[in-house]
Order: C-alpha cells, then sequence, then structure tokens
C-alpha cells in the first residue's frame, strides 16, 4: 500500500472531500517537523558526542540523561536570539536565501524509499528529482553569500558554488553508471532490483550495486567523495572554512537564519546518506533474505500484521545503514584536515571525473556482456545455487 | 482538472513576471535572480504538461548549472552591490526587435498547429520514451549536438588557459 492508497483511505474514512493536495502539504509539514528537524537537530548532538570521544572529552552532559536534550535547548536558543540584518545587506534576498536552501534539502526526502511501502512519491524519475532540487540548496548559499554585504561571506559563498558546480558532474556519473545498470531511474524499483538472488523465477535481485561489478564499487566511493563536497562537509567545507573566512557563507546571519543553515547542512548530509543506502547499499535489503517474505504470523482480529512488521523491518534496515554512513561523515570530519582550493579542484577534475567516465563505460560494458547479471549471482550460477 | 489549469496559469504570469523584471530591473543581481523565477516556472509548465523528466533536466541544467554560472559571473564583476544598468534607450532597440522577430515567428507556428487533440493525457513516464527516440529516430542529431558542445568545451579550455612561454623563441607575442 502506497501511503497515496493510505491517504486517500483515511479521506474515505472522513468522509468529506478533502482535496489530495491539502494531505500532501501536511504530510510535508509533518515530514519537516517529525523527522528532518528533530533527526537534523539529533545529528548535532550525536556530532558534539562523537566529535567529544575522538577528542577524549566528556561532551554535552548537562541539559536530560546524557545530555540528550541538548538540542532541544540549542534550538530554543537559536529561536529567541535576535535576528540581526547587517545595515547594507540586500534585506529581500537576505530573507529568502535560507528558505530555499531548507526547501531544496527537505523537498527531496520526498522521493526517499525508506521501506517498500512507506515512500513519499514514488516518481519515475525518483533520483533525478532529489538531485535536481539539491540545485537549490548550492543558489541558496551563493545568493544568501552576497545578499549579506560580507567580503568574507562573499569568498566563502564563491567557493560553495564552484565546489558544488564541480562535484556535480563526478556525482551525477556516479549516479548515472547506477541507472546504467539497473535500467530505471524510480527509486523505488532501483531498491527493488537490490534484493538477494533467488532462484526461483521472477523473484530475487541482483544484490547491492555496491558489489554488482567491481566498477560499481569504486563508483560508491567517488560517491561519497562526490557527496561530501556537496554537503560542504570536512575535507571538503572551504565554503565555511573558520580559520580562514570566520564562518564563511553564514557569517551575518544570526538566530534561526544560521538555524536554517545548520539545520539544512545536516539535512543534506541525511539526504545524500539515505540516497547512497537506497542505490548502493540496498536500501532495506539485508543478505540472505528477503524481508519481504518475512511472516511472523501475527494477526489482531482478522487483519493480518505482516505489512506494519515487514514496514517496521525495513526502516530499522534502512535506517542502520543510513547512520553508519553518517558516523563515517563525522568520522572523517573530526580526523582529516581540510582540503587547499587547488588541490579541490585537482582531485575533481583530474581523478574523480576520469574514474567517474571510466565507470560509467566500464558499469555499461558489463550490462552488455554479462545481460546485466552482478558479480552475486554468476557466482551462484556457477556455484549451481542459481 | 481545475487544479492543473490553476498551475498553468500560475507558472505563466510566474515566468512572463520573471521575464519582465530579468529585461528591465536596474540592478543587475535582481534581473539575475528573476531568471530564476522563470526557468522555475518553465519546469512548472514541463511537469505540467506530463514531461516529468525534461521538468527535473530543466532544473538541474538551468537552475543548478547555467543559473550559478551567471550568478558567479555577475559576483566576479566590480562593484558587484550596486551594479546597475546603463540607463539609455538605445540598447533596447536591438534586443526588442530580435525578441519581436521570435515571438512572430513562434505565434505563426502556434497558429499552424492542431491543438483539438489537447485535453490533458493520462499521465505516462517519458524518460524511457526519449532514450530510445535519442539512440533511434534521433540518433544523428543528438551526435551532431555532442559534437558541437565538445568543441565548446575545448575552446573554452583553450581560451582559459595561460599562455604558456616558449623558452626557446624567447617572450611569445
Amino acid at each position: 500500500m502506497s501511503l497515496a492508497e493510505l491517504l486517500s483511505g483515511v479521506n474515505q474514512f472522513i468522509g468529506v472531500g478533502v482535496p489530495m493536495f491539502v494531505f500532501s502539504i501536511l504530510g510535508a509539514v509533518i515530514v519537516i517537523l517529525l523527522f528532518a528537524m528533530p533527526v537534523g537537530g539529533f545529528a548535532t548532538y550525536i556530532e558534539r558526542k562523537i566529535a567529544a570521544d575522538f577528542q577524549e572529552r566528556i561532551g554535552p552532559n548537562r541539559v536530560g540523561p546524557i545530555g540528550l536534550l541538548q538540542f532541544f535547548a540549542d534550538g530554543i536558543k537559536m529561536f529567541l536570539k535576535e535576528d540581526t540584518i547587517s545595515k547594507n545587506a540586500d534585506k529581500f534576498i537576505y530573507n529568502f536565501a535560507p528558505s530555499l536552501v531548507m526547501a531544496g534539502s527537505l523537498g527531496a526526502f520526498a522521493a526517499i524509499p525508506f521501506s517498500a511501502y512507506v515512500i513519499g512519491a514514488d516518481l519515475n524519475i525518483g533520483i533525478f528529482y532529489a538531485m535536481a532540487l539539491g540545485s537549490f540548496v548550492s543558489l541558496g548559499v551563493l545568493l544568501g553569500a552576497w545578499s549579506s554585504e560580507n567580503k568574507w561571506s562573499l569568498l566563502g559563498g564563491m567557493r560553495g558554488a564552484a565546489q558544488i558546480v564541480s562535484y556535480e558532474i563526478p556525482l551525477g556519473l556516479a549516479v548515472l553508471s547506477v541507472i546504467t545498470i539497473s535500467g530505471t531511474m524510480s527509486m523505488h524499483e532501483l531498491v527493488s532490483q537490490q534484493a538477494w538472488p533467488s532462484a526461483a523465477a521472477g523473484q530475487g535481485g541482483h544484490f547491492w550495486n555496491i558489489v554488482h561489478n567491481p566498477f560499481m564499487f569504486i563508483n560508491f566511493f567517488i560517491y561519497f567523495i562526490a557527496a561530501l563536497a556537496e554537503c560542504n562537509r570536512v575535507p571538503f567545507d572551504l565554503p565555511e572554512a573558520e580559520s580562514e573566512l570566520v564562518s564563511g557563507f553564514n557569517t551575518e546571519f544570526s538566530g534561526m537564519r544560521f538555524g536554517l543553515y545548520a539545520l539544512a547542512e545536516f539535512a543534506d548530509v541525511i539526504l545524500f546518506a539515505c540516497i547512497a543506502t537506497a542505490i548502493f547499499l540496498g536500501g532495506w535489503h539485508v543478505p540472505f533474505y528477503d524481508l519481504r517474505s518475512l511472516d511472523l504470523g501475527l494477526t489482531i482480529g482478522d487483519a493480518n500484521l505482516n505489512p506494519l512488521i515487514q514496514t517496521v523491518a525495513m526502516i530499522g534496515v534502512f535506517l542502520a545503514k543510513v547512520s553508519v554512513l553518517i558516523f563515517i561523515v563525522m568520522w572523517i570530519r573530526w580526523t582529516l584536515p581540510r582540503l587547499r582550493v587547488d588541490q579541490l579542484m585537482n582531485l575533481c577534475w583530474k581523478y574523480l571525473i576520469p574514474i567517474a567516465f571510466f565507470n560509467l563505460i566500464g558499469a555499461a560494458v558489463w550490462t552488455w556482456v554479462f545481460e546485466g547479471q552482478s558479480m552475486i549471482q554468476l557466482i551462484g550460477k556457477v556455484m549451481g545455487v542459481l | 482538472m481545475a487544479l492543473v489549469d490553476l498551475f498553468v496559469a500560475f507558472c505563466f504570469l510566474l515566468g512572463i513576471g520573471g521575464a519582465f523584471f530579468t529585461a528591465f530591473h536596474p540592478n543587475i543581481m535582481y534581473a539575475a535572480i528573476s531568471l530564476i523565477m522563470t526557468l522555475v516556472s518553465v519546469a512548472g509548465l514541463y511537469g505540467a504538461l506530463g514531461a516529468d523528466f525534461l521538468a527535473a533536466a530543466q532544473l538541474i541544467i538551468y537552475v543548478g548549472g547555467i543559473l550559478i554560472v551567471i550568478l558567479f559571473a555577475v559576483m566576479m564583476s566590480q562593484d558587484i552591490y550596486k551594479k546597475r544598468f546603463a540607463e539609455s534607450a538605445r540598447k533596447y532597440i536591438l534586443p526588442a526587435s530580435a525578441s519581436l522577430i521570435i515571438f512572430l515567428g513562434l505565434a505563426s507556428l502556434s497558429r499552424k498547429m492542431d491543438w483539438s487533440g489537447s485535453t490533458t493525457p493520462d499521465f505516462e513516464p517519458t524518460a524511457r520514451a526519449m532514450g530510445w527516440a535519442l539512440v533511434g529516430p534521433y540518433a544523428v542529431p543528438f551526435q551532431y549536438v555532442v559534437v558541437v558542445l565538445l568543441v565548446g568545451l575545448i575552446g573554452a579550455v583553450v581560451i582559459a588557459r595561460p599562455a604558456i612561454k616558449n623558452e626557446d623563441e624567447g617572450a611569445d607575442s
């Protein structure tokens, strides 16, 4: 059952003809309030705890048990802070830019398949849509930087724009090779194809795309590096390099406007981890077992609880993979130094893009030679299991 | 289908308004930002027409690529905070006449078009059909465009790279 069917069911239950778009808007608000905001806020807490672990100190531990409510206090602090606008700033764009960043990173969550049944909108061009909305993020960074009339901001914004435009190419090429081996852009179908191979006709898939063939294995790391740069994360945090540019493009922003930028950055990290999970790490699929056939035989009255149990299991698996990726991102942040601008551009144009092109051709040739079968499937054929 | 009509009307107004401000706003930065409105509204029109792939491509290529480069170029220019267009009526003549010719061409084209079957069809994905068209009947024009773009890329690199000093023949001209 898709979310749309569920909503239309609710609509019939209420018995008044509430237009569908009201539900869509409500759904978007709920996603923002119940998912992205707390998760983004919670990510700041996790990040501080991890940073503390890496630096052998305790980290936030005063607000709530083991400091768990710290992000809540931070949120209140941000709301209460004075919203300053510098005198010569361009007021209209200054007010408008943070929401552009937020819209770009939250809108893309609509296409993320959290389970076989929970997906905001199973668009035919899902992955392409998610990348398209990402372009608003760079726009917001650039406009926010320009409008605050501050040289540090402007430098940070220009670095950010150059970086994002450059790294979109290896990112796009890595995603393109996924599309090449899968033959679809729908997020739901991309994940469905990555089931554990099964001997039964019409069942199973080619397992996780990262082990589909050697080229895809390299492509995952290209995607990951490019995604780090897209999110302005260390070692690619040149747009806000504290030691050089004060705070880069968001220097002048205070209060909740700064909060939106910070939150959007975390939402971006989560988004890219979600996409990487969905297209490379098999989404909600686990090895050796297809969660879609999970059957505990639990019922309440006549209702079968299997879809619910499957959904919970799938979301658990998906979020576990996402958490691992986010942890790695934070691990990198507290380990590596920042790149210089020329090193940044060298890495992108001289290494990532040629390798990504090679991998794209390699993945296409592999798909042609082995008729779309993955390494796991070929091994299974040789062993006579499949 | 009233909702779709409303959406189309909204995109239409947004597009026209954005184009107007792009052409006439004295501040170059606002002109560039008005262009965002136009480009996004065109993506919205594509979406309303059921061209989902084209809508996303419009966002990626124009908003994510070309517009960023335009803003980048604007920011590289001098005195960006108070950059104004020169106030002269002469600069409108050539663009206005070119726009008029294009408009007349499009208008005469739309009169020849058969609009009778233009009820909104059921939505069907377009990406696969477009892919087959590009490697099938339109393979040669597609490759032609690819070569043109490649020439453009190489030309840009040639122009942008610094002149290499040839030390054997002394300083170059």
